[in-house]
């Protein structure tokens, strides 16, 4: 338990900076569309499909951290309406139907990415599997922080949300 | 299935009322006629399902039954679709129509059954040609320095640029807007294009380079395609073969149609008297897309074909 | 009976607490499974959604806005303003209003205007004593002005998808006066609630005081100029301006006023990542849930509705305001202007509605579905930005709803509103 904790705590802190590094990169590369276009008389034309994706990389990524930090919006005004008990029981339950996407995701991501893996990305020259790829990953990872909060909340703790930093 | 009777759900961006779609919807007519209503077609048009590039995935996965696409996102998946597209290839549209309606254009359909689908038939799209806000277009000169836009399509950009203007790639919900700002100076299409994006209204110089003849086609899933009975496949192809000629006509007329009313909204139409100015240039752009044996076999046909007639010229 | 698993299954699993947008999967997982579609196609749904151009505009605005909080620029900012607006009891969020109007409308996205306005503004409105749902209410609901203002994106999607050619240039003008109609209200809802609950007003502190306040802020004063004088002069597209205004910011933080050190930039990065995954998820999940209702053609059900109830012009235009109002609270904006334009066009202009007037009438509509629950895309990025439930966003923001709904009922019968300014051009 503890050191499932230490390692999902480290996956987390790593996907976050690779998201961000994303996010970098991104408005690196649309500043660079602009300056060529109209600076260079020259406009790149693998920007706009690199940008793109990069943003499904870091949003499916970072989303994965979402499930560990508890920063997805949801509705919580049944559970709050509730005793403590089932309370907890919702929780688990939520949970359990957030790995079960998660494994959804991870499943058919990776089909994704398999039938589309010999189609080519025009003017970026990359597999258009390879632009999908961060959706298996992200499912993957989802069903591992979901089973983390089932298992927080079995073992009597509040996998709360935590706010976001 | 019960007793092979089935909804066949079908793809296209171009709105309900646009050739294509009426195209499909005539081949589903006759389909149900002669099935018995057993099989019948359902267009999804005007985009509701999605981008073509999307579209097209989720047909090769099985998720939609037909799709009618532009070659632009095939050639991702098979080269052998860059052909039609290829700038300055076509002498005219007879040209382009005699060469698809051929052995040529089966090889192109052919081609797409390893990729999970099977092409059926091909569809007009006109003759694009470049408009701009600044000037007519009469040599390549005039596009030196212009940033046009196109589709992300490596050979449009490497076409554009072969032209000496800038290429742009850019989505085409963005380009009204930067056509009318300045952030790009032109883009290409057909006419019926032209006008109904309203592009007319911030470009008003059409200039009839004709560069691309590229036609549409009309894919099903290979998931459906094995479905069906051998009878039933025969009853498919042939239907859609005989939607061809019914969308060429609602097509000349669309095309009349718009360019009345271009011209009508203003718009200053030229024709090109050099086109071989601008074909002579493409040499490079040929060379980097035309490259298997198979490839170089159907554009000789091709070539040999429109020997015989047309006005574009073609480089050697 | 698929679009009542649909319905349900999402009932279902936001009441269960799942997250908006593993809920939005797992019914559209549902659904499918029932149609009998791959479920490859669920997840090809989401990635497309999720990979769209304009959309970058959303991580670049939040991050941009992120940046200009943490290194002081908004702060100075918003002293300006403030000096402008102190008399007022709610002065900022009459400033709210009138930023997020004038953003809206050069970026033509309330998403992107919710962004970047919600990621500046929010915070400093709470360290200023505003409560945290007051602020995101304003915020939100101002956004959606922008889609009335030109230029406007989805107006240009409304041309393409209504087939008949509606000029844009029209629809630019006649979105003029509806959204500074829609903006005037908003502010007269934001100053009531600010009396009602007693916000704090300020003394105006002089001409020279605010001459000296708006010199300290100048170089933050000129983000807007860059990005309005940018789009507007062809230097770059609105999505484009996003980017330029993260790199501006950058530049201005660290070397004019050299406050946005290492450590600040990293948390304004980390940060941004974390509410853009959050947003783009519900989009590109919401992208999968569409896909879901356009194969079951839930909008052409609606239309047929439609004409065999009624064909009184009132009360055609009453039903589909409506259903377009229902359909913008499950659906996001593009997509379903692209599916309903074809379908509810033709019945709108059977009854004598004229094609540009609809037009408008149809951002509006589908503005507030983004600002409505379930799904509100516009409405979670201002409850993101602020970190607060929607719950509590929501449960406050019903004089908001009332001006965009006073809005809309005037710009549905009086044509006029949106047809004479583009009929002063004809
Ligand atoms: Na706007
Ligand atoms: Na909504």
């Amino acid at each position: 338990m503890k050191n499932l904790a230490i390692i999902t705590q480290w996956a987390s802190n790593l996907l976050i900076a690779l998201a961000g590094l994303g996010l970098v990169a991104m408005t690196a590369i649309v500043s660079w569309q602009v300056f060529g276009r109209f600076i260079l008389n020259s406009s790149p034309s693998w920007s706009e499909q690199a940008a793109l994706t990069l943003m499904i990389w870091f949003v499916t990524l970072a989303a994965a951290v979402g499930v560990r930090e508890g920063f997805h919006i949801r509705i919580t005004a049944v559970e709050d309406a509730l005793p403590p008990t089932a309370r907890r029981g919702m929780r688990i339950l939520a949970d359990l139907v957030v790995g079960a996407i998660g494994a959804a995701m991870l499943y058919w991501g990776g089909e994704l990415v398999a039938r589309t893996w010999g189609h080519v990305i025009p003017s970026l020259g990359l597999s258009r599997g390879f632009a999908y790829l961060g959706l298996p990953l992200a499912g993957g990872l989802i069903v591992l922080f979901a089973f983390e909060r089932v298992l927080v909340e079995l073992g009597g703790k509040n996998a709360a949300d935590k706010e976001m930093a | 299935d019960r007793e092979g009777s089935r909804v066949l759900t079908s793809s296209d961006t171009h709105p309900s009322d646009y050739p294509t779609v009426q195209a499909v919807n005539e081949m589903g007519r006759l389909l149900e006629t002669r099935t018995g209503g057993r099989l019948r077609i359902h267009v999804y048009a005007g985009g509701q399902l999605g981008a073509e590039r999307d579209t097209l995935e989720i047909t090769t996965f099985g998720g939609l039954d037909m799709n009618r696409v532009n070659l632009a996102p095939l050639t991702a998946i098979e080269p052998m679709t860059v052909i039609p597209s290829l700038p300055f290839l076509f002498r005219s549209t007879a040209h382009m129509r005699q060469a698809l309606d051929g052995p040529v254009g089966q090889a192109i359909l052919d081609s797409l059954r390893p990729h999970g689908m099977v092409g059926l038939c091909f569809y007009d799209s006109g003759e694009r040609s470049f408009y701009n806000t600044k000037r007519p277009i009469q040599t390549p000169a005039d596009l030196k320095g212009l940033k046009i836009r196109v589709q992300n399509s490596d050979l449009f950009v490497t076409m554009v640029k072969a032209l000496g203007a800038d290429a742009t790639p850019m989505d085409v919900g963005e380009v009204y807007q930067a056509l009318v700002q300045g952030v790009i100076d032109g883009a290409e299409n057909n006419q019926p294009s032209y006008f109904t994006g309203r592009h007319f209204e911030a470009a008003p110089f059409y200039s009839l380079s004709r560069h691309v003849m590229a036609p549409e086609i009309l894919v099903m899933s290979m998931a459906r395609w094995e479905k069906l009975s051998p009878a039933d496949r025969d009853l498919v192809q042939q239907t859609a073969r005989e939607s061809v000629p019914f969308m060429r006509t609602l097509w000349d007329k669309r095309v009349e149609d718009a360019t009345a009313k271009l011209l009508a909204g203003g718009v200053k139409v030229n024709e090109i008297a050099d086109i071989a100015a601008f074909s002579d240039l493409m040499r490079p752009v040929w060379d980097r897309f035309v490259t298997s044996p198979e490839q170089k076999r159907l554009v000789a046909e091709i070539q040999a074909m429109g020997d015989s007639a047309g006005t574009q010229g073609v480089p050697g | 009976m698929e679009i009542a698993i649909l319905g349900i299954a999402l009932i279902l699993l936001l009441m269960l607490g799942v997250p908006v947008a593993f809920a939005l999967l797992g019914s559209a997982i549902a659904c499918f499974l029932a149609l009998d579609i791959p479920l490859v196609v669920v997840f090809q749904r989401m990635a497309s959604g999720i990979s769209v151009f304009s959309l970058m505009a959303i991580p670049f605005f939040i991050f941009a806005g992120d940046l200009m909080y943490r290194s002081g620029i908004a702060e100075q900012l918003v002293r300006v303003a403030g000096a402008v607006f102190a008399p007022a009891r709610g002065g900022l969020g009459l400033v709210n209003v009138g930023a997020s109007t004038l953003f809206g409308a050069v970026s033509g996205s309330a998403i992107a205007s919710a962004s970047a306005m919600g990621s500046t503004l929010i915070p400093l409105m709470r360290e200023r004593g505003y409560d945290s749902d007051y602020a995101v209410n304003v915020t939100v609901t101002a956004a959606i002005v922008g889609l009335l203002i030109p230029p406007s994106h989805n107006m240009i999607i409304y041309s393409a998808a209504s087939g008949i050619g509606v000029s844009i240039s029209d629809l630019f003008l006649a979105g003029v006066v509806p959204g500074l109609l829609a903006a005037t209200l908003l502010g007269l809802a934001a100053w009531l609630v600010a009396r009602r609950r007693n916000y704090p007003t300020g003394t105006f502190p002089g001409f020279r005081a605010l001459f000296n306040a708006a010199i300290y802020a100048m170089p933050g004063i000129m983000t807007a100029v860059i990005i309005m004088g940018g789009i507007l002069s062809g230097i770059f597209t609105p999505t484009e301006s996003s980017a330029i205004a993260v790199v501006y910011t950058i530049l201005v933080g660290a070397l004019v006023y050299r406050s946005l050190g290492l450590t600040k930039f990293l948390e304004a990065v980390t940060q941004s990542v974390r509410v853009t995954a959050m947003v783009l998820m519900i989009i590109g999940a919401a992208t999968a849930f569409g896909y879901a209702l356009a194969i079951m053609e839930a909008p052409a059900q609606l239309a047929n509705l439609i004409t065999t109830l009624t064909d009184n012009p009132i009360l055609v235009l009453l039903i589909i305001n409506i259903a377009l109002l229902l359909l913008g609270t499950f659906m996001d904006m593009s997509p379903l202007i692209v599916i309903t334009t074809p379908i509810l066009l033709p019945v709108a202009m059977q009854v004598g509605v004229d094609p540009v007037h609809f037009g408008i009438i149809m951002m509006l509509n589908l503005g507030i579905g983004l600002v409505t629950p379930p799904v509100g895309s516009v409405l979670f990025v201002g409850a993101a930005v602020a970190k607060i439930k929607i719950e509590q966003a929501v449960k406050t923001i019903f004089p908001f709803y009332v001006a965009l709904l006073i809005t809309l009922l005037l710009v549905t019968y009086v044509p006029a509103l949106s047809l004479a300014l583009p009929g002063m051009f004809k």
